[in-house]
This record gives structure tokens, C-alpha cells and sequence, in this order.
């Protein structure tokens, strides 16, 4: 690197905090910047599955040339929304996942569709899929066929059980949902209240956010990246294959490293936690507010600023807090709740701050910071000025589905950030395009 | 043409894993972080193949090395820690004296990614930031991992999984409504999400280093990361109104739910589509429902749906787990048990599969790990070792990455550039391991 080249970057990144303040702010709008994986085109087969569709969101996001390729009559995903609240035939979590696509209609179950996909994937980088396995190797375009037309294909599978094993095979008539991932992938046996609380409020529980499609979704979207990243160093191709059953469970590692070192499995606890304490809800006088003081200094810090000193000498150590003793706990819980209900959220969250501030300028360092933030509402969380000045929301006016706003912008990167250009997702609206583009 | 199964077991054969090449050979990633967040996202990266260098200050270590279940070691580790950490070099550097920055600008120059987690603009006050770091490599990947981002007025806040969702609003989503009970989601998800996410976002900066050579800068908002995967803000822009909770049942699919079975097991219970919704009508043996809610936004409203899972509550109810699975195997509905961690640690398939490891390690011995959420055919991701003691790797690091002499190492320990161990489990040995034997830990 030449000595001009280095002071550029010097006067880019200068160390100042100033300097820094304005760098990220560019950050913060990823318009005009390069997208990194505009080079690649996904073909995204997904049907009746929304993990497929969040996968290819994300590579759309960063820059790829999308497909998502429909039978006639529309991906019945289309319709998968909470009570049945759509604009034009097309649900809310469809409308999230329609970024920079591109729409197609192909009859798979036809001879002439099948060729037609054969054409595209010929061009692909990335295939992604949610057929029951075996189906569209059955269709004569599975992995197998089409990494011999084209050897570098990415081939992403997302199922219930996965591509391979027997519980695959056997469970391959029963199609994938949300709900049915979160159960068997640990999600539900790990949220609800504790065992001595009644019926239902004792029952596994089902996590409101899709927690079995998105992470399934991700990890689809990270497993292809990684595999693409290797196709890009070597020319092959593979196949990468998530169990929504499993994707859960094996991202966050507690269900088995747990299982396997208690021989059993965990109790619900409800609102506590099992590592540390304090950590969870309490409630406030006009609201929820979220502790979380397991560390000592900030315990420490907490106990002051909710005028509970006189507590220390009981629950001291990390280990004095250990949340094994429910009974214990409980009374704790209720110490604390005592105070907590004496103030507004705000109050609570404002005390917590000042205590920081005043700790970080002590000569006494490590003073501990009582950690507490309102559970937000949707409502409340758009119009924070901290998002706002992040640009996470973007609002979109389309002509066929109207207003609406979207969480976008969720990584910010200094050169090649993910961005939304557009959300549209008329039935075949770019066969033209597509055909022109790449069956001519 | 050979079964689709016989052929599928063969390519992704968990038994042939070591033998498969590993993608991100030869990347060296500089790991400044804690607990689980930034860990997450530098372990995916060391789990395709790049060599990631954990930084620890010597005798205090990774928060999370004590951040145990109910309050029990295993093997005087956490198992948590072993799952977040394994496979990386643990590196303990007091980083407060100047020796050690130096070290870390050496170290700087030779690597390819740095991933953080402090609060905003901490390593930056450190002299270990982007823009000091980019200054020795412009070719540098960082990836500042935060719950609010660096940007922002809410940068300084501190947070924690808990946090996050609360931020963001996950958690007004989980639960019954009209009650003033709150659930966290578990197993601080919120925290491995978007550290996954955050490798993610390195593997794009990558492709990007790769193709016109230079490095960037990655802010990545725990709490941010978290709003893109939430239906309720989009929901409420179009419908005015909160999306609220909807306690054991989807909203977005009907019927819905998680039920009891007679034989005493929670299953879970869904008609995704149209056809699967006629397939469970069939199940029940009310074929009628299909024409009477044959549109499917007619069936998702509240009232509808609340009469469809009257109906598939009390029919789960009357049946056993084995007579409905079968009966979906028969009729195409989604079903599934809901498993524990129990269950889930002895599934046969998930072993079969991969995505339950008995894994053995040289020092710990036999423990269950999950593989992969995400398997690939021909470079798989792995576990080499489990976490280890800390700044087990100051040596081996120091020889072979700066070529430090003996000498000069013993010097560093003598002013306590390095160090490891005190005698609190988490951070030290298990007590049968002989570290005086150890090669690695004495590496010459």
C-alpha cells in the first residue's frame, strides 16, 4: 500500500471521537453503497414454508437477484397470517419477506415448468427449497440432477427431520409449520410457569415471534452462505440441509448440554432464570420492567438504587442468588417487586441510568450498573429517536399493498451493508423479466 | 437410480466429518468478546475452519466461565462456556499495559477478522478499535457486537439477552392474553441469534474483502437484529392495532395450538394450508369444516380460529400421541411432540443425524454437544476441542503466531502480560488433568 493510500484511510477512520460519530452515521444509510452479492442469483422454491422465504430475504437483502418461484395459484404462504389480516390475498409475513424479489410462476408438476427450472438453474448460484424430501429429486430437478448441469449449485433444503436419516423418511408425508418446529425443537418445553401454578399456565408454552421459521431461516441463510463462500474458492457446489425440528436446539446448545450433564430435563421456572438472578420482570407502577443485575457490582448497584441495602448480606455472591431454591427466589422476587411497583417505568429506567453515570465518574471502579429497560410495545419501540436515527424502520407505499412500515437496515456494515429497495410481490409479476433475463 | 435416502446418508455421513474439507482455513479471527453474543458469531467462524484467537484478562476471564445452571460445574467448567467456546485458542492478556497492545496491533497485522462485544466505543478508548486496527490492516474485518448498536442515543445503555428482547419487544409477544404474566424467550436466544447473524454479516464482508480488497466496519444491534425477525411491527402499520399475545396457539395458522393428549403428552398441532387444513378436518372426522371455512382469511379471524382450536383441542385429547401422528402421516397436517431437553439429548434421529454429538475431549472427557443447525454435504461444521483453561494457549500462540522466544515469554509472565489461573473452577483445570504434562500448554 502506498503512503498516500494509508493516510486516506487515516483521514477516514481517524481515531477522534468526533470523527467516529460522523463515520458511523454514514453507516447508518446503507444508499449508494456496493452490494456484495450482486453477482449471485436464488432461485427460492419455498412453498407453504416461510423459512424458505426468510433465507432468500436475507441473500435479496444483500444484493442477490432473488426468484421466487410460485405454482400459478400463488405459494400458499401467502396466506399464512395473524388472523387473517392480508392486503390484496397477501398476509403480513409474506409482505415482510417480499424484499427485492423477483416473482415467477412455474407449474412444477408439469414437464414443461420442470425443463423451465432446469434453464434457470443452469444459471443459479443458490436453489432453496421446502418439499417434503425426496420431491424434487422425484421431479427429476433435486440436487442430484442439477449439480450435474451446473456442479457449483448451492442447494438449500429446509424440512421438518432433514434430507437424511430414518426419522427424515419415515415423517416425510407430515409437512413443517411454525408451531410444530418451536415443540419439538425445545422452544415450548422451556417457556410456562412453574409446575405448583395450575393448568394451563404450567403447560409448555409457544414463543410469540417464529422462532422455529426464522432461525431455521437464518441458519439456512448462514449454512448457504458458508457453502457458497467454499464454491467461490473451488467451483463445487453441495447441498445444505436444516431440520426445523432441530435448528432451534442445536443454535442455542442448552437443551442437550443440559439434558446430557442433569439426565433430565429442566423444570419451567417461569419468569426466572436458571444461571443468574436477578434477571427477568417485575412489575412497575404503569407497566413491565426487565432487570438484569447478575453480576455483584451491578446486584450492588441495583440493591442501592431500589433501597434495598439491607438485603446484601443475604444474597451477596452470584452463588448466594442461585435461582435453585424456587421457594427462595420467589421471596426475593417479591422483595423486589415491593420496590419496583413504587415507581413509573420511566423512573425506574432513569434511576438505573443515573446510578451508571455516577458510578462511572466514582474513583471506585467496577461500581456496578443496575441494568433495567421498559418492556417495550410495538407502538413504543417505532417511535424511539434511537431507531429512528439507526433508520431501522422503513416505511413502503405500494400500489398494489399500500402503507406499510418494515424492520429493515439490521446489519450495518461501512461498505456493503443489506438494504430493502423494494417490496412488491404481485403473482408472476417478472416472468417477462425473468424469461428475457434468462431463458432467451 | 439409487434411493434418495441411501444416496442423501451417504453425502452427509456424520462419521466422514474430519475427513471433509473446512472452509475458512487459513482465516485468523481476533475474538475480544464475553459471555455469549459476540462468542457466538467468532465460534461459527472457528467451527468451518478459521483459527479464532480468544482474548481473556488473565485470572478474571470470560464472565461466562461461572455462568453455570443452578449453580453446578461440570468438571469445574461450565458447559455452557464449552458450548459457546470450543474449538478456539484461549489467549489470557492483561490488556491494560502497554506490552499488550503492542502484542495486539502485532497480531493485528496478521488477521482477518476482529469481533467485540463491550459497550459502544470501548475498545476504540482501549486503542484497540477500528480505527486504530484498520490503520495496521486495511483489510480488516470488525464486527462491534452491541444490544443497542454504537450509534445512536441509547448506545450506552447496558444489555443483556433480557434486554434485547425487551428492547425490541419480543417479549410483549410471549404469552396469554389479558394476563400480566411475562415470559422471556428461553435459553437466551436472544443472544444467539444475532451473534449468528453477526457471522453472517463477516462472511458477507468477506465476499466483499475478496472481491475489491477492502475491509469494513460491522455495527450489529443485538435489539435490531431481533425487530427484523417480528411480524407485530408491520401487523401494526397495517391494522392500527397491537398484535398482542396469543397464548399456545398461531395466529397465523388455524387451527392451531398445543394441546394434551390423553395419554398425557403436549403436542403441538397445525394446518399451515389450505390442504393440510383439509387433511386435519378429515383427521377429526368433521369433514364439513372444510366448506365452512373454505376461505382461508375467514378461518384465521379470532373467533373462527378460537372455534377450530375448541374443536382440535378436544379431539387431541381424546387420542394418543401415536394414533394422531399416524393419523397426520395419513392425512398431511403438521404435528410434532413437544420434547424436553431429555428427549431431545436421546433422539435416535438427532444423533443419527449429526445434530446431537458425543463428542470426547482430551481433557474433559465425554460430553453431548448439538452439531450444525445447518448441515453441509461437503464441508461440514465440526467441533476439535472443547473450551479450555484460561490463557491455556499463551504459549502456543506467542511461539507460532509472533515467534516469540522462551525468554521472552517468561518475561511477559513475570510482569504479567499473560497469565492464567487462579483456583476458582471455571477458569482453572479440572483437578484430575495433569497441565504440568500438557504439550500444548507447554508448548515449546
Amino acid at each position: 500500500m502506498s503512503k498516500k493510500e494509508k493516510e486516506q484511510i487515516l483521514v477516514r477512520y481517524g481515531g477522534s471521537r468526533k470523527e467516529r460519530e460522523i463515520f458511523l452515521k454514514g453507516m447508518m444509510n446503507p444508499d449508494g453503497k456496493d452490494e456484495v452479492i450482486d453477482d449471485a442469483v436464488v432461485l427460492d422454491m419455498s412453498y407453504g414454508n416461510l423459512s424458505g422465504d426468510i433465507c432468500s430475504s436475507i441473500y435479496a437483502e444483500f444484493g442477490a437477484e432473488v426468484i421466487k418461484i410460485e405454482p400459478p395459484g400463488g405459494d400458499p404462504s401467502r396466506k399464512i397470517t395473524p388472523y387473517g389480516v392480508n392486503r390484496k390475498g397477501v398476509g403480513v409475513p409474506f409482505i415482510m419477506e417480499a424484499r427485492n424479489k423477483r416473482y415467477m410462476t412455474l407449474d412444477l408438476r408439469e414437464e414443461a415448468g420442470r425443463e423451465e427450472l432446469k434453464k434457470l438453474a443452469k444459471k443459479a448460484h443458490v436453489i432453496i427449497e421446502t418439499y417434503e424430501p425426496g420431491k424434487m429429486d422425484a421431479w427429476g430437478i433435486g440436487y442430484r440432477q442439477l449439480s450435474e448441469i451446473n456442479p457449483g449449485l448451492v442447494y438449500i433444503a429446509i424440512s421438518p427431520y432433514g434430507q437424511y436419516g430414518k426419522k427424515a423418511q419415515e415423517y416425510i408425508d407430515i409437512p413443517d409449520s411454525d408451531i410444530t418446529a418451536q415443540a419439538a425443537s425445545g422452544v415450548a418445553a422451556n417457556i410456562g410457569d412453574m409446575p405448583g401454578e395450575g393448568e394451563p399456565w404450567n403447560w409448555p408454552l409457544r414463543a410469540g415471534v417464529w422462532l422455529g421459521w426464522y432461525i431455521s431461516g437464518v441458519e439456512a441463510a448462514l449454512g448457504g452462505a458458508i457453502a457458497r463462500y467454499y464454491t467461490k474458492a473451488t467451483g463445487e457446489g453441495q447441498i445444505v440441509d436444516v431440520a426445523t425440528a432441530d435448528s432451534y436446539a442445536s443454535l442455542v446448545g442448552y437443551p442437550v448440554t443440559i439434558g446430557f450433564t442433569w439426565d433430565k430435563a429442566r423444570p419451567r421456572i417461569g419468569k426466572h432464570d436458571f444461571a443468574i438472578y436477578p434477571y427477568g420482570f417485575w412489575k412497575s407502577k404503569d407497566g413491565i420492567v426487565a432487570i438484569a443485575a447478575g453480576r455483584d457490582h451491578d446486584f450492588r448497584a441495583l440493591l442501592k438504587v431500589l433501597n434495598l441495602w439491607k438485603h446484601e448480606d443475604d444474597y451477596r455472591f452470584t452463588f448466594d442468588r442461585i435461582p435453585d431454591i424456587l421457594t427462595q427466589i420467589e421471596e426475593f422476587y417479591k422483595i423486589i417487586e415491593e420496590q419496583t411497583t413504587k415507581y413509573t417505568s420511566g423512573e425506574l429506567v432513569k434511576k438505573a441510568l443515573d446510578y451508571s453515570i455516577k458510578s462511572a465518574r466514582s474513583k471506585w471502579r467496577g461500581g456496578g450498573v443496575p441494568i433495567i429497560m421498559e418492556v417495550q410495545k410495538p407502538a413504543t419501540t417505532r417511535q424511539n429517536p434511537h431507531w429512528n436515527k439507526r433508520r431501522s424502520f422503513q416505511e413502503f407505499d405500494d400500489e398494489m399493498l399500500g402503507k406499510f412500515t418494515m424492520p429493515v437496515n439490521f446489519i450495518k456494515m461501512s461498505e456493503s451493508p443489506p438494504r430493502v429497495k423494494w417490496v412488491k410481490c404481485g403473482i408472476g409479476q417478472d416472468n417477462a423479466y425473468i424469461r428475457e433475463k434468462y431463458l432467451k | 437410480m439409487e434411493n434418495y435416502f441411501d444416496y442423501t446418508k451417504k453425502i452427509f455421513d456424520p462419521a466422514k466429518t474430519k475427513e471433509k474439507p473446512e472452509v475458512f482455513k487459513g482465516l485468523r479471527v481476533l475474538d475480544f468478546t464475553h459471555v455469549i453474543y459476540g462468542p457466538t458469531a467468532a465460534k461459527i467462524l472457528g467451527q468451518y475452519g478459521a483459527e479464532v484467537i480468544k482474548f481473556e484478562l488473565p485470572w478474571v476471564g470470560d464472565l461466562w466461565r461461572f455462568g453455570v445452571y443452578w449453580g453446578s460445574f461440570w468438571r469445574h467448567s461450565s458447559v455452557c462456556f464449552h458450548f459457546v467456546q470450543y474449538g478456539k485458542y484461549f489467549f489470557a492478556l492483561n490488556l491494560k499495559l502497554p506490552k499488550a497492545k503492542e502484542i495486539i496491533l502485532k497480531m493485528a497485522e496478521k488477521a482477518d477478522v476482529v469481533i467485540e462485544n463491550f459497550a459502544a466505543g470501548t475498545t476504540d478508548t482501549w486503542g484497540i478499535g477500528y480505527s486504530q486496527l484498520s490503520k495496521a490492516n486495511p483489510g480488516i474485518i470488525y464486527l462491534s457486537c452491541a444490544t443497542y448498536g454504537q450509534y445512536g442515543p441509547m448506545r450506552f445503555f447496558p444489555g443483556w439477552d433480557l434486554l434485547a428482547q425487551a428492547a425490541s419487544g419480543a417479549i410483549a409477544l410471549t404469552g396469554y392474553p389479558d394476563t400480566d404474566k411475562y415470559y422471556k424467550l428461553p435459553d437466551y436466544v436472544g443472544d444467539f441469534l444475532p451473534g449468528n447473524i453477526g457471522a453472517m454479516a463477516v462472511i458477507m464482508a468477506l465476499n466483499y474483502r475478496n472481491k475489491t480488497g477492502k475491509g469494513q466496519y460491522i455495527d450489529l444491534a443485538q435489539a435490531e437484529a431481533l425487530m427484523r425477525i417480528l411480524p407485530n411491527f408491520t401487523y401494526e402499520s397495517i391494522t392500527n392495532e397491537d398484535l398482542g399475545r396469543a397464548g399456545n396457539t398461531d395466529p397465523t395458522m388455524a387451527p392451531s395450538g398445543i394441546f394434551k393428549s390423553c395419554d398425557g403428552k403436549f403436542v403441538a398441532v397445525a394446518a399451515a394450508t389450505d390442504e393440510q387444513y383439509k387433511g386435519i378436518c378429515e383427521a377429526i372426522g368433521r369433514p364439513e369444516l372444510v366448506n365452512k371455512y373454505k376461505d382461508t382469511f375467514e378461518r384465521l379471524k379470532a373467533e373462527n380460529a378460537k372455534e377450530l382450536y375448541d374443536i382440535a383441542s378436544k379431539w387431541v385429547g381424546s387420542s394418543n400421541i401415536d394414533n394422531l401422528v399416524e393419523l397426520a402421516k395419513k392425512h398431511h397436517f403438521a404435528i410434532a411432540q413437544v420434547e424436553d431437553d431429555y428427549e431431545i439429548t436421546h433422539d435416535e434421529w438427532r444423533q443419527e443425524r449429526g445434530s446431537v454429538i458425543v463428542f470426547t475431549d482430551e481433557m474433559y472427557g465425554k460430553l453431548m454437544l448439538p452439531g450444525p443447525s445447518a448441515m453441509l454435504s461437503k464441508t461440514p461444521g465440526r467441533i476439535k476441542w472443547l473450551a479450555r483453561p484460561l490463557g491455556y494457549h499463551n504459549r502456543y500462540i506467542l511461539r507460532t503466531i509472533l515467534g516469540y522466544s522462551d525468554e521472552e515469554i517468561k518475561q511477559l509472565e513475570k510482569e504479567r502480560v499473560i497469565g492464567n489461573w487462579d483456583d476458582r473452577p471455571g477458569i482453572k483445570p479440572p483437578v484430575y488433568y495433569d497441565i504440568a504434562e500438557d504439550p500444548m500448554f507447554n508448548y515449546k
